[in-house]
């Protein structure tokens, strides 16, 4: 039994190292309601200031300390005043968009500057070790908890007892009424965004110097687990994050001791769906709260579509399709058939995340799914890929609802952060449920493409079975919007207690809205899967759910035409952008930041 | 009088504590068919809790709620959408995006015909397949409703007509309002909950909406109605309850009302009263 | 075999010549452009730090060819595309490469989805793929147009394997790995090796690439009470598996793949891999002429930069790329014959290299026993730790 003791001072240990990001989290939350996807990159751009400090300038670590903090407040400075600053009156959906342009732009500029290759960042206190249990623990151990919890307490006091704390909890409640109140809101947010960022930055430099390595792909890792348990404690509430914390680490660590290692992240993200489920505000809000304030037209940009003629409609389809008759390369045509497949999954974010307002960040998974029902059938009981095709998208459309379904109750970032947690664990269950989808090895050798007995394996004809398939959705997606439907969707979307208080059933619409895009992202996942021969739980990643956001934002949420054309642009961009090698993803990060700046509601606005 | 028979709604008892605070304390009501009541009472009475207790947007702690003799209590809003009971919003809960027509469209769906199969599983995939397939009864359907919608934006006069087609964030306040009451009688409703219809109104379009409601009345549509505007609270109210910190402090006929020495105390107690506030803001 | 060979050369070079007479200006443009090969592989994202060591290896090796007279006289280059190690990414690379008539053969790319995502395309386009970083069983199986140097680890893990149980004496094993495409491979080779040695797995732990935190995983392996802890790892992670395994008190023998062999295993493990067994391909010290000219080399042009696995992986890749395209000339079907006829291509990993054309990998890696002495790869000398 001394194992428990082992397990449970282990994950206290790793608990103590998710708090550091936590508490940024949540002192952000707690006056903007935003998540800031950003927060794992200052944690990133602080490790490597601090290496800058330790291997280059060889200063003492209370120095060491003082310069990340700076430096890194600078950073969240900046980020505030010009990044999140002039979207405060824009819809919701928008400073969390900049937050991930804003984090895609730090980690390039971090790993273009430093290279990406992981670096030793040595700790700066002597290496005596305590005996604890079955372990040992060292100075570091005790830094780190002593930041964590002397930051999460001061912040407290800070909250509760001081002038501008008590401007910054008037913030969080009310901004308007605040603002009417003579409080500065952009003083507030500013020293908000320099203490988290101080905090996220020095978080860095610890855990950097905890594990003696930092390197470019910690960012999303810290921000991942950072989130988990700051939702858990409490979206906003400070010391209920470091308690999230040590509760998530002590979760993992007994899901490690019960279950094995590869199950770990299983856990800690199973722990956020249940604990958003069953206590959407966290384990420390008050029971029950009253009904919230309508939020209405705010959602999403409001905007007059840009109507694009049917007639214009039909030539460009016409154009597309004889594409191929025409003299153009292979790699042009093969670009193309990414960006129908995009498109299709396109089509399905836009349809929840844009006409039901379910901004999903998992929505990767559901191709996975597709992908997987129509290899596995197509390979082991030789179903002719067409229907297996189909059936990837109806086992999509029916395992994707029956998973995402835990989200529907939630609303707001909720949501998002439910479908990115249920996104991880559809990639994690891939990955461990070896008897039925190979696990980490993947599935090789699946057929090519065939209808009707007949393989379709040359670019022109992979280019027009895809083609025809995404205009086939996209008109079906059309019919959609047009009936009962489209306009129930829109109303749950614009404001969803008073489409309630008109009968429509929140549940009822929301799956159909999944059903059928998931039926979209499944085909999608299904194509993909027979046109690459092989996949394994890395072919579906977080990456293509952000990706597939952005393309949604940038055609104008709700807007089908716009899924395409989003698709379209954004499978093409990096494609141009080759030239920049390095640098493209640079570019793309900064791009994103100007859309949602200065064209919330996309090319051709929401619907 | 409609009394005697069996009231169309009845509440016993209800109340609804939020933390250590007791926004709606016991109210006991009852509405006949046909008949329109008020609830008048100052900022932060509970008036607009017991609206939410009513449709089902929010569950009392304690007491019932009956409609037509039915144990309603705490049922979800969409069944309540579905037994006919409609509401307006304090703040004017339009969808914003969403045309003035398909925003009145809204307030027919339930009594659309694809959405009625209660099946679970295969009453949704029906509607889903209805929506794609479209047959010709449900186009027919859909033109009819969109005939009615004109028919009750024909009651506001040129208000909504021209604007039929435009995205409810675009039209003036008064107007929102408009649409949202429009929205509520598309449902056909047995029951009506009026949340302060005149809020942000200048005097003639007040006069205009106080027209609506009598006419509605006239209809023989019953009412509940939470008005600051006792002029018209006193023209169209069969009964007028007071409501303060939760309680019932007075009710009875308006005349009535507007003597007892406990509502006069309640308004002058809190200060600004919500009526002068209301005619201040006008 | 070399008969023919020297047949068809000297035939090519007679066309080539008639050729020349008469398309002077072309066969001049032709000479004067560099061979060029493709190379798709990751410069952004999660796995940008393999392409970066890729260029390193390859810019040695073009150095060197260029050094000794190019191509037949003409100059080999790569073009470099980023994937990202992006299947969908790799898939659009293929179609570019397959319709640039001036690549004759391709390279990578880097993860198994990404690589084997295109294999369709290459072997219908009829341009070699080689992907000399795909240990992925299968890889090979996309075609004849898939072609690799990358060490099959039915070879590698039974090095190790002996290594650990027949030199080190281990006799109860944990082994951790990553759990890849590669690590579970790699881990079934490996188990399956040691247990025919007599050996016995007491646990196995595969953990994700992004892991950094072993400290309960640790306590598992503890609890089965192993003699030794075997590591298929990344340098990255092995080197925060040897670190935390030591704060955690296990003293256990710990013994570790190839792929750890890395200068920045040393850098990131610090005291805590000290005594740690590596089985390797090549070591510094190794007095074979190909490695000392490799790591001279390279040590030379990036300013005392030690190699590593990944940069040898490249540099050897670069090298056999370039004996194809002497034998094949810039034909892509002749290419893909050359694979089958060249011979003894000197090499860092497998010594003189030749392709098994059944199984279009090359056999026969080389094996040496390090271990980390003094912050330094030594060779093993025998004396257990």
């Amino acid at each position: 039994m001394a194992s428990w003791l082992d397990y449970t001072i282990n994950g206290l240990i790793v608990g103590n190292v998710y708090a550091l990001v936590a508490v940024g989290l949540a002192l952000i939350f707690g006056v903007s309601r935003l998540i800031n996807f950003a927060q794992g990159s200052i944690y990133l751009v602080g490790a490597y200031i601090g290496w800058v400090a330790v291997v280059q300038l060889h200063t003492p670590l209370p120095i060491t300390i003082i310069f990340v903090a700076v430096v890194a407040a600078l950073v969240g400075l900046i980020i505030e005043r010009f990044g999140l600053r002039p979207l405060q009156n824009s819809v919701r959906i928008a400073p969390l968009l900049a937050t991930i342009g804003i984090s895609f732009v730090l980690d390039q500029l971090v790993m273009l500057t430093f290279s990406p290759n992981p670096r030793a960042l040595p700790s700066q206190l002597p290496d005596v070790r305590f005996q604890l249990g079955g372990g040992t623990i060292g100075p570091l151990d005790l830094l780190i908890a002593g930041v964590g919890i002397s930051s999460a307490l001061s912040l407290f006091v800070f909250l509760r007892y001081s002038k501008l704390g008590w401007a910054v909890r008037a913030a969080s409640q009310d901004r308007d009424a605040a603002m009417q109140m003579g409080v500065d809101v952009n003083r507030v947010n500013q020293a908000v965004f320099g203490i988290a960022a101080a905090l996220g930055g020095v978080s860095g430099l610890l855990v950097g110097m905890y594990y003696n390595q930092i390197d470019t792909a910690m960012s999303l890792q810290a921000t991942l687990k950072g989130v988990v348990a700051e939702v858990v404690g409490g979206a906003g509430n400070v010391p209920g994050a470091v308690v999230g914390s040590l509760l998530l680490g002590l979760v993992e660590s007994y899901g490690v001791a019960v279950f094995g290692t590869s199950y770990r992240n299983l856990f800690a993200f199973l722990l956020l769906v249940v604990v958003l489920v069953l206590r959407p505000n966290g384990l420390f809000a008050s029971a029950r709260q009253a009904p919230p304030e309508p939020l209405t037209g705010t959602f999403i940009a409001p905007s007059r579509p840009v109507r694009i003629p049917r007639w214009a409609l039909a030539v460009a389809v016409a154009a597309f399709a004889v594409l191929p008759l025409l003299p153009v390369s292979f790699y042009m045509l093969q670009t193309l058939i990414n960006a129908w497949l995009l498109g299709m999954l396109a089509l399905s974010l836009t349809l929840v995340a844009g006409t039901i307002g379910q901004v999903s960040l998992g929505h990767a998974a559901l191709l996975a799914i597709g992908a997987y029902t129509s290899a596995l059938l197509s390979l082991t009981l030789a179903v002719p890929v067409g229907l297996a095709i189909i059936a990837g998208g109806l086992m999509s459309a029916a395992l994707g609802t029956i998973l995402i379904s835990p989200s529907f109750r939630l609303r707001g970032h909720y949501v998002s952060i439910a479908t990115l947690a249920i996104g991880e664990i559809v990639s994690l269950v891939i990955l461990n449920w070896e008897s039925v989808t190979r696990g980490p090895i993947g599935i090789s050798g699946i057929p090519p493409l065939s209808l009707f007995g007949y393989d379709l394996i040359s670019p022109n004809s992979v280019y027009w079975f895809s083609f025809a398939v995404m205009v086939a959705l996209a008109l079906l997606q059309a019919r959609l919007l047009s009936s009962h439907l489209g306009r129930s969707f829109r109303a749950i979307r614009d404001d969803d207690i008073a489409a309630r208080a008109y009968g429509l059933s929140l549940n009822r619409y929301k799956s159909l809205a999944f059903i059928f895009g998931g039926f979209a992202a499944g085909v999608s996942g299904g194509i993909a899967a027979h046109l690459y021969s092989y996949i394994n739980h890395e072919t579906f990643n977080t990456q293509q759910s952000i990706l597939a956001l952005t393309v949604v934002i940038l055609g104008g949420l709700g807007n089908v035409v716009g899924a395409v054309v989003g698709a379209v642009a954004l499978v093409g961009l990096p494609e141009i952008f080759r030239i920049a090698a390095e640098y493209r993803i640079l570019i793309y990060g900064i791009v994103l930041l100007l859309l949602v700046r200065f064209r919330p509601q996309g090319l051709l606005g929401t619907i | 009088m409609a009394e005697a028979h069996a009231p169309l709604l009845s509440l016993r008892g209800l109340t609804r504590r939020f933390g250590g605070l007791t926004a709606v304390d016991g109210i006991d009501l009852d509405l006949a068919k046909g008949g329109l009541v008020s609830i008048i009472g100052p900022n932060g009475a509970g008036k607009t809790t017991l609206f939410n207790l009513v449709t089902g947007l929010d569950r009392p702690d304690a007491g019932e709620v009956r409609f037509e003799g039915q144990d309603i209590t705490g049922l979800s809003p969409e069944r309540l959408a579905g037994g006919g009971i409609a509401r307006t919003f304090q703040l004017g809960r339009v969808f914003g995006n969403l045309s003035v027509m398909d925003n009145v469209l809204i307030g027919a769906h339930t009594r659309l015909r694809a959405v009625k199969p209660a099946v679970p599983v295969i009453g949704p995939l029906l509607e889903l397949g209805l929506a794609l397939l479209r047959p010709s009864s449900v186009k027919a359907e859909e033109e009819r409703l969109r005939e009615e919608v004109k028919t009750i934006l024909a009651r506001f006069g040129e208000r909504l007509l021209p604007r039929i087609d435009q995205p409810a964030y675009s039209l003036s306040y008064a107007n929102r309002r408009r649409v949202e009451i429009a929205r509520a009688l598309a449902l056909k409703p047995r029951l009506l909950l009026l949340d302060e219809p005149t809020a942000g109104m200048n005097p003639s379009e007040t006069t205009e909406m106080q027209g609506l409601v009598a006419e509605l009345k006239a209809e023989g549509l019953t009412i509940l109605l939470i008005e600051h505007k006792l002029e018209m609270v006193m023209r169209l109210s069969d009964r007028v309850i007071v409501m303060d910190e939760g309680k019932k402090i007075a009710e009875g006929p308006g005349e009535e009302v507007r003597k007892d020495p406990k509502v006069i105390e309640a308004y002058l107690g809190h200060g600004l009263s919500g009526t002068a506030e209301q005619e201040s803001a006008a | 075999m070399s008969n023919i060979n020297r047949r068809t050369l000297v035939k090519g070079s007679l066309a080539a010549a008639i050729a020349g007479t008469a398309l002077s200006r072309a066969a001049f443009a032709d000479s004067a452009e560099p061979i060029l090969l493709g190379v798709s592989g990751p410069l952004t994202g999660p796995n940008a730090q393999y392409g970066t060591q890729w260029k390193q290896g390859f810019d040695l090796a073009l150095d060197e060819i260029l050094a000794g007279g190019g191509i037949n006289g003409r100059k080999l280059a790569y073009s470099f595309e980023d994937s990202q190690s992006d299947p969908r990414q790799s898939v659009a690379i293929a179609q570019k490469f397959i319709s640039d008539p001036r690549i004759v053969l391709e390279l990578g790319d880097f993860s198994s989805p990404a690589s084997m995502a295109a294999s369709p395309i290459y072997q219908r386009g009829g341009l070699v793929q080689f992907g000399f970083t795909n240990s992925h069983p299968d890889f090979t199986k996309g075609g004849d147009f898939m072609w690799s140097t990358s060490v099959s680890q039915a070879d590698e893990q039974p090095l190790l394997a002996a290594y650990a149980v027949k030199k080190l004496g281990l006799k109860k094993l944990a082994v951790l790995h990553l759990n890849t495409d590669w690590g579970r491979t790699s881990r079934d080779y490996f188990n399956n090796a040691a247990k025919e040695y007599g050996a016995e797995i007491v646990v196995t732990e595969g953990y994700i690439a992004e892991e950094r935190d072993f400290r309960s995983t640790l306590v598992r392996v503890r609890d089965a009470n192993p003699d030794g802890l075997v590591l298929i790892s990344y340098y990255s992670d092995g080197a925060l598996i040897a670190r935390q395994a030591r704060q955690v008190g296990l003293k256990q023998v710990i013994c570790a793949a190839s792929s750890v062999y890395s200068p920045k295993f040393l850098e990131l493990g610090g005291d805590a891999v000290e005594d740690v067994h590596v089985g390797t391909r090549y070591f510094p010290e190794d007095p074979r002429p190909e490695v000392q000219k490799f790591i001279a080399g390279f040590k030379k042009k990036y300013n005392g930069l030690e190699p590593d696995a990944f940069n040898a992986y490249a540099y050897d890749a670069m090298n056999m790329a370039a004996a194809v395209v002497k034998i094949g000339g810039t034909d892509r079907k002749a290419i893909r014959d050359a694979f089958t006829k060249v011979k003894d291509v000197p090499s860092v990993i497998f010594g003189a290299a030749t392709f098994d054309v059944a199984s279009r990998r090359v056999k026969g890696a080389m094996n040496a026993e390090l271990v980390v002495r003094k912050g330094q790869f030594a060779l093993w000398d025998g004396k257990p730790t």
